[in-house]
């Protein structure tokens, strides 16, 4: 069973209260959601959409042909029509619209009526969100009374929990014990500030806004030099201004771990929209050669786990460790049964300033961390980056999860992709002869991805980049080239069912 | 080992003979061995940061905790110190090509944290060590390679920049006089908030023009008056070769640090701990 609802209207309408109240009380009732949040780059206005699926098994994605959709606007019925199903139910917000700021409960109200959940259940929802619920009870009524039960859904025994990923990364950060997050404002990685910022008090941690990207990526590392756990995060023109700071990691090896949340470039782009476009600036930002981790993970539940093990390596390795992803991640609301495993314990082991004289440098150093400009020391700074990052990967390799193989074990149809694009890929598979390989690791690439092309008759790499970058790096890697190449690059992720069609082309 | 001796190390001074920048390091090292001595501090307690340039080599001559930031980035790096462990004394040496070029920004909203902290501005009007193209604060018409037609913008005036972003310390002092510097250098440390020492060195290569400001130079009382400071800060406009320099404490002022401001920092100094400890 699956079913896909479009929430659309203008920005301020409150269509994220919608899908978040239907969505807490369908995860409630068992069911798996998946929340898709389309929106344009202002704060009043313009046009607005979610698209959120259901369905009484695991789901990662959003399809393109609607059940049920609800119009707040005109606009939303004009641009929207076409993906209505054949017998499929429009809901206006029309007949409401003097329930004022309660519309947007009114229609949820009348979208759980449709898919036959109780009221009680609404009511519920309503009183533990709004301090004084009496007028939001009488407008959900209202909402609830006006349609009938269309779909009758069943409560089911799951134990869901809904998450994005910007909110994953706030968990997994605080599950290893995070002391600081600095960073400057920039969607899609916003919210995984907001997320920490919020509490952070009873979290005891701290979210320090600097006046740009340089100053934070800086203050990061003077932060991380006196022994603080920390992190800093951006998008891709943010990540551009870090660079410098990320190549000053590389010889200072003070730990860092940066989160990058991209979406389209280059410039401006599309900025409230999303791209796999970043993996190469990812992998080569910061001149000169030094060691570090790219960690792109797919879904909230990998997010945690990934946040905490990018930390754990940052401070282990004293490398630099970059978190990889991006806005259908960091935005979408994903729901899952399962749990993360608990983090290595992150210990700072190294001397601090404060308790001895410690020397980090954006120089060459001798012994005493002093700048040196000897060709030996040079050769023997260089040389121990190299061994470090050996070291690291073959850490990594030993204890961590570096890739993640989906669907049919056996098939000689092999899937290539990584990132958010994993859920539809997923969810494009279910029913075709195919086999994911979703890489995790971008940098160390595990030494298994070589074995598992080899086995296959049949490769298709799907991305969201016109370049088809995790096949180029894994060419680079393996001497591999993927023949079939399935790329979208107009800032909106796939959706399952748009997928399933292009693969059954060529599966 | 006296204390100034235990603040030495085995690095080779590349400075050229005869810089300023030779009496600077003597005067840090004489400030810092007397708040140890004093027992204020101890040697651990210290953190530097350095920019890039002819300034920053006293990051190799001073044997005390630190990072030798990259140009531009001394003061973020010194704030992301003071956030990582608010208990640290950081003193930050940068440079005026470095600060008022690349790290302005830097510069600016480093007033508006007021972490309490210090920064020591090595300010010779002149990138030195990358053979004198000229800084914000060069002189008017100055040639250099990099500007054979002479430079055609009048300099900028930090300190009155420095006022506007509401400094709560702000003083200059003369690089040949050591006892000076000692002396203010002290009191920037002992000030609670950001304190902002400008040094006027010459350098004795690059932007000779610039120099032998010393006999225009003349000291001023502490003063906590914004107006004074106003009137002071407009003595000197980095530019004309005539008129008084004034020195010493130009303005002070009390302002909540960065670290008194934030909750969990204040929590942290309070108990003198730190974040590894939380």
């Amino acid at each position: 069973m699956r079913l896909n609802i479009l929430i659309g209207g203008v920005a301020g309408q409150g269509i994220n209260k919608v899908s978040e109240i239907v969505s807490n009380i369908l995860a409630d009732y068992g069911y798996f959601t998946f929340n898709y949040r389309d929106y344009q780059s202002l704060i009043r206005g313009g046009h607005n959409f979610n698209v959120l699926s259901i369905s009484d098994t695991q789901i990662e994605s959003h399809e393109t042909v609607m059940d049920i959709i609800v119009a707040l606007d005109e606009r939303t019925i004009k641009t929207h029509n076409q993906a209505l199903a054949k017998n499929g139910i429009l809901i206006t917000g029309e007949e409401f619209k003097n329930e004022g700021r309660n519309l947007n409960v009114a229609l949820a109200g009348t979208l759980l009526k449709i898919l036959g959940i109780p009221l009680e259940k609404l009511n519920e929802e309503i009183k533990s969100q709004f301090k004084e619920s009496e007028q939001a009870l009488i407008s959900a009524k209202k909402g609830y009374d006006s349609k009938e039960d269309e779909f009758s859904l069943k409560q089911l025994d799951n134990k869901i929990t809904i998450l994005s990923g910007s909110e994953a990364i706030a968990v997994g950060a605080r599950n290893s014990n995070l002391d600081l997050y600095i960073a400057y404002p920039m969607t899609p990685a916003t919210n995984a500030m907001h997320a920490l910022a919020k509490d952070q008090v009873e979290n005891n941690l701290m979210v320090f806004q600097a006046e740009n990207e340089i100053a934070a990526a800086n203050m990061a590392l003077g932060a991380s030099f006196t022994g603080a756990r920390v992190m800093t995060g951006t998008s891709g023109g943010g990540f551009d201004l870090m660079s410098e700071a990320l190549s000053f990691q590389g010889t200072s090896e003070i730990p860092l771990t940066v989160y990058l949340a991209s979406r389209p470039g280059p410039g401006t782009g599309v900025p409230t929209y999303t791209a796999q476009a970043d993996l190469d600036v990812a992998l080569r930002a910061g001149h000169g050669e030094f060691s570090r981790v790219v960690i792109a993970p797919g879904n909230p539940t990998e997010t945690i786990e990934k946040t905490s093990e990018a930390l754990y390596l940052a401070e282990k390795f004293k490398t630099l460790s970059i978190i990889l992803g991006d806005k259908h991640l960091a935005e979408s609301e994903f729901s899952t049964t399962e749990t993360v495993p608990k983090a290595l314990k992150l210990e700072i082991l190294r001397k601090l300033p404060g308790e001895a004289i410690v020397k980090a440098s954006s120089y060459e150093i001798d012994k005493f961390g002093n700048s040196t400009e000897s060709y030996t020391l040079t050769e023997k700074n260089v040389n121990s980056r190299i061994e470090k990052y050996e070291k690291t990967k073959a850490f990594i390799e030993k204890n961590y999860e570096m890739i993640k193989l989906h669907g049919k074990k056996d098939s000689k149809n092999l899937i290539v992709g990584w990132g958010s694009t994993s859920g539809a890929i997923k969810d494009a598979i279910k029913d075709l002869d195919a086999k994911f390989l979703q890489v995790i690791y971008m940098k160390p690439l595990s030494s298994k991805i070589k074995k598992e092309l080899e086995k296959a008759n049949n490769i298709i790499l799907v991305e969201e980049n016109v370049t088809g970058q995790l096949g180029r790096l894994i060419r680079e890697k393996t001497g591999i080239k993927i023949p079939n190449r399935i790329l979208k690059y107009n800032g909106r992720p796939f959706h399952s069912d748009e997928l399933n069609k292009y693969l059954k082309e060529i599966v | 080992m006296n204390m100034k001796d235990k603040l030495k190390t085995e690095s080779e001074i590349t400075w050229c003979p005869g810089c300023p920048n030779h009496l600077i390091l003597e005067s840090v090292k004489q400030t810092i061995a007397n708040l140890v001595d004093a027992k204020k501090f101890k040697q651990e307690d210290f953190a530097i940061t350095t920019d890039i340039g002819c300034h920053a080599k006293i990051f190799d001559y001073l044997n005390l905790s630190g990072i030798y930031c990259l140009h531009g980035r001394a003061i973020p790096t010194a704030i992301g110190m003071k956030i990582g462990n608010p208990n640290l004394k950081v003193i930050t040496f940068a440079g005026d090509g470095a600060v008022y070029s690349e790290g302005i920004s830097h510069f600016i909203h480093a007033f508006k944290y007021n972490a309490d902290m210090t920064l020591i501005l090595h300010d010779n009007q002149s990138f030195s060590l990358t053979t004198g193209q000229p800084t914000p604060t060069s002189q008017q018409g100055y040639q250099s390679k990099a500007s054979p037609l002479g430079t055609f913008d009048k300099p900028m005036n930090p300190i009155k920049l420095a006022l506007a972003a509401n400094a709560t310390f702000i003083a200059r002092t003369n690089a040949r006089d050591i006892k000076h510097m000692v002396e203010i250098f002290t009191k920037a440390i002992a000030h609670k908030g950001f304190s902002f020492i400008e040094v006027i060195q010459d350098c004795l290569i690059f932007n000779l023009e610039a120099n032998g400001k010393d006999a225009r130079m003349y000291k001023v009382k502490d003063n906590t008056d914004k107006k004074i400071a106003e009137k002071l800060a407009s003595e000197f406009d980095y530019n004309s070769k005539e008129g008084r320099i004034p020195i010493g404490v130009i303005y002070q002022t009390n302002e909540p640090t960065l670290e008194e401001k934030w909750p969990q920092l204040k929590k942290l100094l309070d108990k003198k701990s730190t974040w590894k400890n939380k």
